[in-house]
């Protein structure tokens, strides 16, 4: 496979960009936000996005084997760490996410994703290349999804475990699973999710907020009685109001968006929406597409196996919390507790996504060393 | 551990899937671009609109009080716009703002000396006890409209006319005929003699520079809109206000819905009046629904706005307030969004139809013009709809719809004639009008036939005590029919006697006498003794069934009672259901009331029902008839006289004329006509009037006289010559000042009414 040296350094362009421009586009949003609600999370934001850049260069210089040996350890520290949360956690918002490290929180379950990413790529790079895994094949690589998506549902965040859950299930489809087993789980996924309704795995106020987001058109809010309206119905006025151009500072300023708890996490999006509108939401949905392709042009160039899996899990991470974040904030998909990578203000979170681009970076790296 | 060296393992197969993850990435994306356009670009306008909401908040939106219809259709009672001035204590900065605050309204406005120092006095109080609470400089602000009467004022050039800063009083240019402008009688002269004045109403008229009560220098001023029908001046009050709110930072006009009656006094009882809430009526909310007051609320505080409220008042509902860009708007642009919140919706009041005919109304009124107190029933004796009901003295229920000043109400309460009180429905010693009740029950009890002849000496021994007849001389040997066309109280003791308190009693009952009649008003009931009554109280004597059998003693019944039992002896033994309101109506939808009760049988054979109606007959139409005088010009009548002795004694203090007044006897009559199927039944009742025969039944004759005329001529409610039901009373006072008859007539410590029949109470 011959793919040419310009080329290759242009997707680093593209890639490294990309992930720049977002970097930018965070802190500046941020900025703004923290104009609305008089808050300083711009700064907080600029120095975790330094210290996940700085850990996503020397990720990037770090052996393969190496973080290959030591991801199993970090995924088993992690999980006891999850426990940990769930029997010592930091109480927010009726959930226990978070671990007190002196002035910090941190939040075990998103490096979680970022070692289920390691540890799975690990396993099926160790497994003689298969056309198409089964079932029962597949057991090792779902018991090691199954344990941290429990615990993590646990807390609860749905958020978080879904994503922990599709992460494993797009790079388990990217390895190849066999059509009957395909149909099987499709046919069981579906069977289970009114199951799960009924039996309460899934929590009342998670059953809400699907509820609620049936409601967010106008025609059936009309239908309830409601005293103010929903951080989703807000959010996507705001998103509303912002037009094909955005709207001017001083419009934006008097946001409806102001009164929003998580603004500058969850719904930072529609703050950025509002502001730009359209157009700058389509250049924003550009730099995640071209940090998304450079993703997935390594996994296709990549020397290894293992690379490959690698980057297509960071690819997946991204994408599904970047397709479920906007998607809940435009009033697509039901509100549930997500980040949008790097815009969204959270240490964890941040660190998490610089890591993995890390990671990506290494793979650029060591293939460019290669030649 | 197998290695792969490059990147050619499977890399077919990884490319395949490559794709396929950039197609996944660009289809979510292409989802994710979709939503945009729709949420940003198709529904961005309406978004923009929603997010532009500050705040939503339900306010309060009052139902408009329902209005009383008179027969006719006239208006009774409606409502009009009232604006106040008020100032807000706590924004007044420090006593020298206060001050200038208080001149600035002066100026605008003409406070009397006594009223700018009590203000400023209240407006220091209240803001040393930080008040919140507005305070209200002045109530009933003139606008565009006359004040008396509602009508739109014509805009002149410029009125000259004096106020004296001490007494309050305006003086008018004295016109060049020296005549009021009004009704063009001659002016009098009044204060030192060098002011002039209408001699009814409080209309003045001056030229000089001082004021003619208290030699005060006047202020020369101008008014600028003059009322077409009293050819009053005035100003423009609220737009003068309005367009110096600039330089009255602490104050504001408050406008809030007043209720007016424009024909004040003619049927002040029947209507009643309004009042503001208090503390009481605001406990009385039911729990769960919807507050039934708000807190500057108006309340039925008599008449039928009391016993009606719950109808004519209506249901409150929520409006929506949007507050957007700093404004309050109603919202309508985004009126989808806002049905969400589901406001409750505002149920008017219904409108009441009621049966009193206004016509009838005012005869009875003129009726009564030379008496001091009483009460005139007119009801229709086929359905028992009130025609008429007058009490003498009225009162002017604008007046005391909130307009009500300390030294009016105290004018009020010490008149001796009792202006509040709905005498219609206030008992009464009914003296031989109560004779039907002894008649019917000696014939029922079979202890007489209508043949039974009783001499009458003139006096009758019984227990002792020597009863004496109204004929001192005694009226001779009468049978039943004769008795009660004399109204020989002879024979009616020995009626009594024979049947003793406790039958009489039975029989008055079962005839409609201490019962309710069911009228939408409340009414007292009465009292109809029985021994055991007596002997729980003062004791018993048999003598007290003789004065019972006359009507005396401790009987009393209300005119409206004693209409209702005779129209029911006229339509042959069944009482009439008593009503005033006809039918309601929401918006243009007719609504028939709850069910009335059904009409009650006296319980009265035929034969006896037939001897009173003869008996009845004489009484009007018989040769020595008490109320012979007094037939109908061209119609037959049959009713009954009395004369109730009802002296009661006055205090010392009290003026002679008073004294005089409270020895005379109460003066009755009743009567309906046709008397072979009565149309009408009209009862008169006269306060210490004298004899039933002299002052009451002429009363019942103009009464009935005038319905005949006029259903002789043309349709019911059709508008003649006579018609002035449409309008108005022309008064040239503005509300408030003109006083009716004798009602403010001060008089001493006399409570009233003295030697008040105790036990007989308000309907529950």
């Amino acid at each position: 496979m011959m793919v040419p040296n310009r080329l290759r350094q242009g997707s680093l362009i593209i890639g490294l960009g990309s992930l720049l421009l977002l970097c930018a586009a965070a802190i500046y949003n941020l900025w703004f936000i923290d104009h609305l609600t008089g808050s300083t999370y711009h700064r907080s934001q600029t120095i975790w996005l330094v210290i996940g850049a700085l850990g996503g260069g020397i990720v990037a210089g770090m052996d393969t084997g190496f973080v290959r040996r030591i991801a199993l350890t970090g995924y088993a520290m992690l999980n006891v760490l999850l426990v940990g949360v769930l029997l010592f956690g930091r109480e927010i918002n009726h959930s226990r996410r978070w671990i007190e490290l002196g002035p910090i929180n941190v939040q075990p379950s998103e490096f979680m994703k970022l070692a289920l990413v390691l540890v799975l790529a690990g396993y099926f790079a160790d497994q003689r290349a298969q056309r198409s895994w089964t079932l029962a094949s597949l057991g090792p690589p779902l018991a090691l999804t199954a344990l941290p998506f429990v615990l993590i549902n646990r807390q609860p965040d749905l958020g978080t475990s879904l994503c922990v859950g599709l992460v494993a299930v797009s790079m388990i489809l990217y390895e190849g699973v066999s059509r009957r087993t395909l149909i099987g789980v499709v046919l069981v996924a579906v069977l289970a999710v009114p199951v799960a309704w009924r039996t309460g795995v899934i929590h009342s106020y998670q059953k809400e907020r699907v509820q609620a987001w049936f409601d967010l058109d106008a025609q059936a809010v009309q239908s309830r009685r409601r005293s103010h309206a929903s951080q989703a119905e807000q959010a996507l006025w705001a998103v509303g109001s912002g037009r094909i151009t955005g709207r001017s500072d001083d419009e934006a300023r008097r946001s409806v968006l102001r009164h929003l708890p998580f603004l500058h996490t969850d719904f930072a999006f529609a703050a950025w929406a509002e502001q730009f509108g359209l157009l700058g939401s389509m250049g924003l949905f550009g730099l995640f597409f071209g940090l998304l392709w450079w993703g997935l042009y390594l996994a296709a160039t990549a020397r290894e196996r293992f690379d490959a899996l690698l980057a297509v899990g960071i690819v997946s991470l991204i994408f599904w919390q970047f397709l479920i974040n906007t998607g809940m904030v435009i009033g697509m998909l039901p509100v549930v507790g997500m980040t949008l990578p790097i815009m969204s203000y959270g240490g964890s979170s941040v660190l998490t996504v610089m890591l993995g681009c890390g990671f990506l970076l290494n793979i650029a790296l060591r293939r460019r060393a290669v030649r | 551990m197998q290695i792969q060296v490059g990147p050619s393992h499977d890399a077919e197969r990884f490319r395949t899937r490559n794709q396929l993850a950039v197609a996944v990435i660009l289809a979510g994306m292409l989802l994710l671009t979709a939503r945009m356009l729709l949420v940003q670009v198709v529904r961005g306008d309406r978004y923009e609109r929603y997010a532009a909401i500050e705040r939503v908040r339900k306010a309060r939106a009052p139902a408009s009080r329902g209005l009383i219809r008179g027969r006719d259709g006239a208006v009774l009672a409606r409502n009009t716009e009232s604006h106040r001035l008020e100032i807000l204590p706590a924004r007044v900065e420090d006593d020298a703002r206060a001050e200038a605050l208080v001149g600035t309204i002066d100026e605008l406005l003409d406070l009397t000396t006594t009223e700018r120092a009590g203000l400023l006095a209240e407006l220091r109080r209240a803001r040393e006890a930080g008040r919140h609470t507005p305070l209200v400089v002045r109530r009933g602000l003139v606008s565009t409209t006359c004040p008396s009467d509602s009508t739109p004022m014509d805009l002149i050039g410029k009125a000259a006319y004096r106020f004296c800063p001490t007494c309050g009083r305006t003086y008018e240019p004295v016109p060049a005929d020296r005549a009021c402008p009004a009704d063009r009688r001659k002016l009098v002269a009044t204060g030192n003699g060098e002011g002039l004045k209408c001699p009814l109403g409080h209309r003045e008229f001056h030229d000089g520079g001082r004021c003619p009560y208290d030699d005060t220098a006047l202020r020369e001023r101008t008014h600028s809109l003059r009322c077409p029908t009293t050819g009053q001046t005035f100003n423009d009050e609220v737009a003068i206000l309005r367009a110096n709110l600039f330089r009255l930072p602490e104050a504001r006009i408050q406008t809030e819905i007043q209720r007016e009656y424009p024909y004040r006094f003619l049927a002040s009882h029947v209507l009643g009046y309004v009042g503001r809430v208090n503390r009481r009526d605001l406990r009385a909310f039911s729990p769960d629904g919807p507050p039934r007051y708000g807190l500057n609320d108006h309340v039925g505080r008599a008449g039928l706005e009391r016993s009606i409220d719950a109808l004519l008042r209506g249901v409150d509902g929520e409006q929506l307030i949007v507050r957007r860009a700093g404004r309050d708007e109603d919202g309508s642009d985004i009126a989808e969004l806002l049905a969400a919140l589901d406001p409750r919706p505002t149920v008017p009041g219904l409108t009441a139809q009621i049966t009193l005919d206004l016509q009838l109304q005012r005869v009875a009124k003129v009726a009564l013009a030379h008496v001091h107190s009483g009460a005139v029933v007119a009801l229709d004796a086929r359905d028992g709809a009130v025609l008429a009901m007058y009490s003498k003295p009225g009162y002017d229920p604008n007046v005391w719809s909130g307009r009500l000043t300390r030294e009016a109400k105290a004018r009020i309460d010490a008149s001796p004639f009792a202006p509040m009180l709905n005498k219609a429905v206030t008992p009464f010693p009914p003296a031989s009008v109560y004779k039907v009740v002894a008649t019917a029950a000696a014939l029922e009890e079979g202890l007489i036939t209508p043949a039974t002849e009783i001499h009458c000496p003139g006096h009758y021994e019984f227990g002792g005590r020597r009863f004496h007849c109204h004929k001192r001389s005694g009226h001779g040997p009468l049978d039943l029919v004769g008795a009660v066309a004399h109204s020989c109280d002879i024979y009616f003791y020995k009626l009594g006697e024979a049947l003793g308190i406790d039958r009489l009693r039975t029989w008055a009952l079962r005839m409609g006498f201490g019962q309710t009649t069911g009228i939408e008003l409340r009414e007292r009931f009465g009292r109809i003794p029985s021994r055991r009554w007596y002997e729980e109280g003062t004791g018993y004597l048999p003598g007290f069934a003789l004065s019972t059998a006359v009507g005396q003693k401790d009987v009393t019944a209300t005119p409206l009672q004693v209409a209702r039992v005779y129209a029911g002896i006229g339509r042959g033994g069944v009482l009439p259901t008593v009503h005033i309101v006809d039918h309601y109506f929401a918006g243009g939808r007719k609504i028939r009331p709850m069910a009335r009760p059904a009409e009650i049988d006296m319980g009265l054979q035929p034969s006896t029902v037939a001897v009173l109606q003869r008996a009845l007959r004489e009484v009007v139409s018989g040769e020595g008839g008490t109320a012979r005088k007094s037939r109908p010009d061209n119609v037959t009548m049959a009713g009954k006289t009395g004369t109730a002795e009802a002296a009661q004694g006055a205090p010392d203090d009290a003026p002679p004329e008073i004294k005089r007044w409270l020895l005379d006897n109460h003066a009755w009559f009743v009567g309906y006509a046709p008397e072979e199927d009565p149309e009408i039944v009209v009862a008169v009742f006269v306060e210490h009037g004298g004899s039933g025969g002299h002052i009451a039944a002429p009363v019942a004759k103009r009464v009935i006289d005038h319905w005949f005329r006029r259903s002789d001529r043309d349709q019911p409610g059709g508008g003649d010559e006579h018609n002035h039901g449409d309008e108005p009373e022309d008064d040239p006072a503005p509300a408030g000042e003109r006083r009716e008859d004798h009602a403010d007539r001060p008089y001493g410590t006399m409570t009233r009414p003295p030697g008040w029949p105790t036990d007989s109470g308000a309907r529950p």
